[in-house]
């Protein structure tokens, strides 16, 4: 699964510095990246968050308590600083200044509070209840899914959704009919398919990988496709960056203004209509509604869409329930002719099988052993620990498997050890001489 | 004396150790068996390795015949 790209942290540790300082002028793209980010580096944010000072790394590693303490703090550091939110400089770290600015902003309310997205001061004549955002949400995105398995209700997706299924690799249009060319631009791309009019898509492998991700990876992958795309379209990358976060951190049942929007993200929205992570009545209205497909995208926590609609089907019509509804709601296996099955509700069976798939993990490295003493094998390991090189150990064998990173380092560390085991030999031989001597 | 050998550490599951055992006796690429998980071996033997493995574990599972 390792060739599908589906993690926005991936993405986001590519982008440079002047990138994340001008992502980080919006208070909800330093919120929104923080709650992407495991808890331990919350922690470490929140605990410098108001500390003026550079922090000593040594000051900072007293917070750790031993060496699986001490390791978790070097990867969430690593983490932190490719996120450019913390540099070290001589042995000290420095938050980025404007993402402290803002994030404090985003935690006060202070600042520019549009980044928050605005919310309309009349009420909505049209109003819609969770309960419909949810339904439409539900209905757009597995418009999609099914679209891809060829099981298609109604209407094909629209031509921007087939453009990104077909760019990003998840179908094709038959192996001859669209030449796959990565350095082709998007504007191409999207000509050479009005051209062949797609022909009869067709999924591919990777397109099948995708369907057995949840929910959230899966719309996550749709919006990374987006930005590759967005960037070979010459939109601003910020801008459309910063509009996923700031839909991260709307309230799902409210309404907000598309007219503080800037002409790129109008466009966007209107994409993003067409997944269901918005709703907007019609074209050009002057609002437009989150659905739970935005407001989660952040949150780190399952989507859960299709329960919370089964939730809300089963208290609205729970009288009028038959039991084939309720088959209907757990989901479907689609048998197609040629024995394969096609399915996207029982994922966690399907991953499993896919785990065993890749059944060999292999990593090159230097294999340790034959060390005369203990204690040498104990002091070895425990400096390639701190390094954090060791893939493998065992202290009965005297035995270790150390990355080839880290080999020189530890190779160094074991001729200095041998060298001083030595001479300390000499000094106790001579010792004992004198001693015998008088 | 320390001693530092090149090579590759593959990390799999106790069965496929066992499979891995046994190829190792039509030619030997094992450099140190670690543990039921570990095997420390000759990097060129990787994608082969790989190959072989497929190949057994699919003669082991079932496959619906193709319509003639």
């Amino acid at each position: 699964m390792s060739k599908f790209q589906t993690s926005i942290h991936e993405y986001l540790e590519t982008l440079p510095l002047q990138t994340f300082n001008r992502l980080y002028q919006k208070p909800a793209t330093c919120l929104a990246i923080f709650r992407l980010l495991p808890p331990l580096g919350k922690q470490i944010i929140m605990s410098s968050l108001y500390v003026d000072t550079p922090i000593p790394v040594d000051d900072m590693k007293l917070w750790f308590k031993g060496k699986t303490g001490l390791a978790k703090h070097k990867e969430a550091m690593k983490r932190l600083q490719a996120l450019h939110i913390f540099s070290e400089e001589r042995g000290n770290y420095t938050m980025n200044t404007i993402f402290v600015e803002q994030f404090r902003n985003a935690l006060t309310g202070g600042g520019n509070s549009q980044s928050f997205g605005l919310a309309t001061s009349t009420p909505d004549k049209h109003h819609v209840d969770v309960a419909f955002l949810d339904d439409y949400a539900t209905k757009q995105w597995e418009a999609i899914l099914h679209f891809m398995v060829g099981t298609t209700e109604g209407r094909p997706p629209c031509k921007g959704v087939l453009n990104l299924l077909g760019r990003s690799g998840l179908m094709t249009g038959g192996p001859d009919t669209i030449p796959q060319s990565d350095n082709m631009d998007a504007r191409d791309y999207a000509s050479q398919m009005a051209r062949h009019d797609f022909g009869v898509p067709k999924i591919t492998r990777k397109g099948f990988q995708f369907l057995l991700q949840d929910i959230n990876t899966q719309v996550w992958a749709f919006l990374l496709q987006y930005l590759n795309m967005a960037e070979s379209l010459n939109m601003d990358l910020v801008e459309v960056l910063t509009f996923f976060f700031q839909l991260g951190s709307l309230e799902l049942g409210n309404d907000y203004s598309s007219e503080t929007l800037t002409p790129t993200q109008t466009h966007l929205l209107e994409d993003l209509k067409a997944y269901g992570i918005v709703y907007q009545r019609k074209r050009g209205s002057r609002r437009f509604y989150p659905t739970r497909l935005a407001t989660t995208l952040t949150s780190g926590t399952p989507v859960m869409l299709g329960s919370h609609t089964n939730a809300a089907k089963h208290s609205a019509a729970a009288s009028r329930k038959t039991e084939e509804e309720e088959e209907d709601d757990h989901g479907f296996i689609i048998m197609e002719t040629n024995y394969r099955m096609y399915a996207y509700t029982v994922v966690d069976q399907i991953r499993l099988w896919e785990i065993e798939k890749n059944r060999l993990r292999p990593t090159a490295t230097w294999l340790y052993s034959q060390f005369n003493r203990q204690q040498d094998f104990d002091g070895t390991l425990e400096y390639a620990s701190e390094l954090g090189v060791v893939l493998w150990s065992n202290p009965k064998k005297r035995q270790m498997c150390i990355k080839t990173e880290g080999h020189q380092a530890v190779g160094n560390y074991i001729r200095k050890m041998i060298l001083r085991n030595k001479e300390q030999a000499q000094q106790h031989r001579q010792q004992h001489v004198a001693s015998v001597g008088t | 004396m320390v001693k530092a050998v090149k090579g590759v550490v593959v990390e799999c599951d106790p069965s496929v150790k066992q499979i891995i055992l046994g190829l190792n006796e039509r030619g030997q690429f094992i450099i140190e068996d670690l543990d039921d998980t570990h095997v420390f071996v000759d990097a060129s033997c990787i994608e082969q390795l790989r190959v072989d493995i497929d190949e057994i574990l699919n003669e082991n599972t079932y496959n619906v015949e193709e319509p003639k």
